[in-house]
């Protein structure tokens, strides 16, 4: 296309941008329908979470960190209970951890589920979209009869979780799990034998497995590279060690290898959630734990939905964190994603930044502004019209 | 201009009855294809505007029509105003040239149909002249995809319609129409099946539709060509693409199942019945499909339906010099 | 228990790598968690010798803050996604400055600007060491996660600079 002397253009993608449901930027040199380059700036949806972490105590900040994201909610929680779980060397209930993996599980069947809509969305096969969507209503109805909630679950807490299961749930949850195999296993076959989509899909953002190391991608992504490090086969939390399941890899390295990746998954979700049913040890879910935090520092990872999460905590004795540090995985995935962009055309943006499943609500989480302090932020239409006219000069 | 239907008071009669005709039946069709679609992926689709969403379309176009109208500084003011205008009246004048009431035309001359194909070009020309108009990366980029599509579709789109004129001898859509009912000859299933099929598919691109929406592929370049516009000039725009759809459904209807002739029923009637049926094919097609790339689009075109619409030709040549 | 002599081999090897006086101090609390201080002059040695004989080539992440008497960088560094092994080096008050890492693990970019954007860590060599979170007309001497910046201070400041209203 450059033989025609068509000038470099620069499209911006974001921060208000249809194909991404956050707002992000990313500006691409474009020249015809090739990309050139990339680069991404992050930073719209900051917070101020690490910060606003420092001043409150740890119960407090069990409720700020279900609100680091809406879709992982369950994957942070369950790291930062870990995590203060292993500063007061007192685990949860074994009942409690099954509890508590059992949500992780069905999170990520509804995050897998949501996920392969939007790429159906992305690649404008739209009935793709509104079918899984609509199946993605059975787990959600699921969460809610498990934890009360359907978007902050709300089940973990310091010394276990905060609601048992019931045989009236067990029911459901058995019952629900059968739908979502023989759907999932629909939408496999879909993936699979669909033409338009394998032609959207195949051979499009092929991250090979050296750069994938290398730029130290995380999750599905890393393991649609062929890949195969789970962090809850290779780091067992919770009571992943018990349970038999496999983790999924493809090596196409490419869009689809990362949809059938979490289709995959989603699966293997399911058969998890079948087997911690069958095992789900009686006995108390909950213990009573100290105030304050001994001395000390942890790490803990978790395989969220998108990949591997890491929870740094320092405690100082008090009731309040010295420092505490998340990076959820989408900030892990953002060098790859941008590789992997390079070259590519216009019309495989969309699909390749989705493969990765971005949540920028997850990566901005630590600016400056207290939460609760938000509505210092809050201009009213003039002054927002009068900083508007400052800004363009 | 040979042909006309009696007298220019008739013409002016049946024109306008035909402008208000073709409004209803474009926003009819929007609202059928809308809940076809809608029902393919077990949805709704509109359902509380007027019995069973009948009226979304229309109230739809009311309130893009009392939104604010903003015209971006940097955007050629003439050309942007104008282009929305150019575009909805282009297909409408096309229409003239197809029969709807009768089994006549209002306006019908030997050579329409190339007429007919030259508007439908002249229409791209201005949906790219809307986009480079409006300054806007997302609009020139979806113009020069739209520029691109069509140079690709509207070969292999002419030589399928051409398949029908070939049989009936005629360059006249009128013609072709009267010769579905008088003197139609089975042997002429196979070529016309096969140009049926290469129409529907290009009608679809012309049309923008899933699986080639890339001109105005939302999730790539936000709305395309059409980014900029809002308020008059997108309600134009809008109803500008419901009439293209009643067009392409009703051309192909017309050349390849008769239009509005048909026994026992007014052809009217005919012709509602097999333009909807037509439409429903479109919406069975957006359901199916995901969007191409550009690229995989243009290797479609003129890779695989040029040709085939080519050999198509040959053979239809080839039977009609056997029979 | 098993893991303990396996890891203590893998500070052993640390040690001799970049030299054992380099290596101030070590723990181990459970299977799958090292903790390593080395001090700022060997640390660039040592996640060399780390990502490339002992195969920690997975960075997860670097953290920054501030204890009482320095700033302390910990890189997050992991093997085969098992065991985590937290690389830690405090640096002067006065001149947080550290050798960057990112020539060893390109994917350490990013985790190096938001040091750098937060704690106002300088990572000598990096590329492209730009904003990556705050806005852009943030105040270059505001470092919001410092333990001097209270929510109150940084309002204060950010007004002042005609930030915020």
């Amino acid at each position: 296309m450059s033989e025609l002397e068509i000038p470099e253009i620069t499209i911006p993608v974001g921060p208000q941008h249809p194909a991404l449901h956050e707002p992000e930027n990313f500006t691409f040199k474009v020249d015809g329908e090739y990309v050139v380059d990339v680069e991404a700036r992050i930073g719209y949806n900051h917070r101020g979470i690490e910060k606003a972490a420092e001043s409150r105590s740890y119960i407090q900040n069990l409720y700020l960190f279900e609100r680091v994201c809406g879709i992982c909610s369950h994957a942070h929680t369950t790291a930062f209970t870990l995590n203060i779980e292993e500063l007061l060397d007192t685990p949860k209930p074994p009942r409690a951890q099954y509890i508590s993996m059992i949500v992780a599980e069905l999170e990520r069947i509804h995050s897998h589920t949501l996920w392969a809509g939007v790429a159906g969305h992305e690649i404008g096969f739209h009935s793709f979209f509104m079918y899984l969507w609509r199946d993605r209503e059975v787990v959600m109805d699921l969460l809610e009869a498990v934890s009360g909630n359907r978007v902050h679950y709300a089940v973990n807490t310091i010394g276990g979780v905060r609601r048992d299961i019931t045989p009236e749930v067990e029911k459901k949850l058995r019952k629900g799990m059968d739908i979502l195999e023989e759907r999932l296993k629909t939408y496999r076959t879909l993936a699979l034998e669909e033409p338009t989509l394998i032609k959207r899909c195949e051979g499009v953002g092929v991250l090979k497995p050296e750069d994938a190391r290398r730029l130290c991608a995380v999750g599905p992504t890393l393991r649609a590279s062929g890949i195969k490090h789970d962090v809850r086969a290779n780091d067992p939390y919770l009571a992943y060690d018990e349970i038999d399941w496999e983790v999924v890899s493809y090596d196409l390295c490419d869009v689809l290898s990362r949809i059938l990746v979490r289709i995959d998954e989603a699966l293997q979700s399911v058969y998890i959630i079948r087997q911690a049913l069958d095992k789900l040890p009686d006995g108390p879910y909950k213990v009573r734990v100290p105030r304050n935090v001994p001395e000390g520092e942890s790490v803990m990872r978790v395989e969220a939905q998108r990949g591997e999460l890491i929870h740094y905590v320092r405690s100082n004795g008090t009731d309040r964190p010295d420092r505490y540090k998340i990076r959820s995985p989408t900030l892990g995935n953002i060098p790859a994603v941008c590789h992997i962009l390079k070259g590519g055309y216009i019309a495989d943006i969309p699909i390749v930044l989705a493969s990765i499943d971005p949540c920028f609500s997850c990566t901005d989480r630590m600016a400056f502004v207290d939460v609760n302090t938000g509505k210092k932020w809050v201009w009213t239409g003039e002054q927002l019209r009068r900083y508007a006219r400052k800004w363009r000069g | 201009m040979a042909g006309l239907v009696g007298s220019a008071y008739t013409v002016a009669v049946y024109g306008l009855a035909l402008i208000v005709v073709v409004g209803i039946l474009s926003l009819f069709f929007e609202w059928f294809d809308r809940k076809a679609f809608a029902r393919l992926q077990n949805r709704y689709g509109p359902l509380h505007t007027g019995p069973s969403g009948l009226l979304q379309p229309l109230a739809d176009f009311i309130k893009l029509l009392s939104k604010e109208d903003i015209t971006p500084e940097a955007a050629d003011k003439l050309l942007f105003a104008l282009s929305p205008v150019v575009i909805c009246t282009i297909p409408l004048l096309t229409l003239f040239f197809i029969p709807v009431f009768s089994k006549e035309a209002i306006v019908f001359f030997e050579g329409d149909l190339i007429f007919a194909l030259f508007l439908a070009t002249l229409l791209y020309l201005f949906v790219f002249i809307a986009a480079w108009s409006s300054t806007n990366p997302f609009s020139i980029v979806g113009g020069v995809r739209a520029a691109l599509q069509l140079m690709s579709y509207e070969i292999p789109l002419a030589l399928a319609l051409i398949v029908p004129a070939m049989f009936a001898k005629s360059l006249s859509i009128t013609t072709i129409a009267k010769w579905f009912e008088t003197s139609f000859q089975p042997y002429a299933l196979v070529p016309l099946a096969l140009a049926f099929f290469i129409a529907v598919v290009c009608a679809q691109a012309e049309l923008e539709r899933v699986p080639f929406d890339i001109p105005e592929a939302e999730s790539e370049i936000v709305a395309g060509w059409q980014t900029e516009f809002s308020g008059r000039k997108l309600a134009l725009l809008r109803l500008a693409s419901d009439i293209e759809l009643v067009l392409m459904a009703a051309l192909i209807a017309t050349l390849f199942f008769g239009g509005a002739a048909g026994p026992w029923l007014p052809p009217f009637a005919w012709f509602l019945i097999k333009t909807t049926i037509v439409v429903f094919v479109f919406a069975n097609i957006r359901a199916l499909f995901a969007r191409f790339r550009i690229d995989q689009l243009l290797r479609g075109a003129w890779g695989i339906l040029l040709p085939l619409s080519m050999l198509n030709v040959f053979v239809a040549y080839v039977l009609m010099q056997m029979m | 228990m098993g893991f303990r002599e396996e890891y203590e081999q893998i500070v052993e090897g640390l040690k001799q790598a970049i030299g054992a006086e380099n290596v101030v101090d070590y723990k181990i609390p459970r299977e799958r968690r090292i903790f390593v201080t080395v001090k700022k002059e060997a640390v660039v040695q040592a996640v060399k010798y780390l990502a490339e004989e002992q195969d920690f080539w997975h960075c997860s992440t670097i953290t920054g803050l501030e204890a009482k008497d320095c700033f302390e960088v910990i890189y997050h560094l992991a093997r085969d996604h098992a065991i985590s092994l937290s690389l830690r080096v405090c640096l002067d008050k006065e001149k947080p400055e550290v050798p960057t890492i990112t020539d060893i693990i390109p994917g350490a970019t990013l985790y190096e600007r938001e040091v750098h954007d937060l704690v106002g860590i300088k990572f000598i060599g990096h590329p492209n060491l730009k904003r990556l979170i705050l806005p852009d007309n943030w105040p270059d001497h505001i470092h919001p996660l410092r333990k001097e910046w209270t929510i109150e201070r940084i309002r204060e400041e950010l007004r002042k600079a005609e930030v915020i209203p």
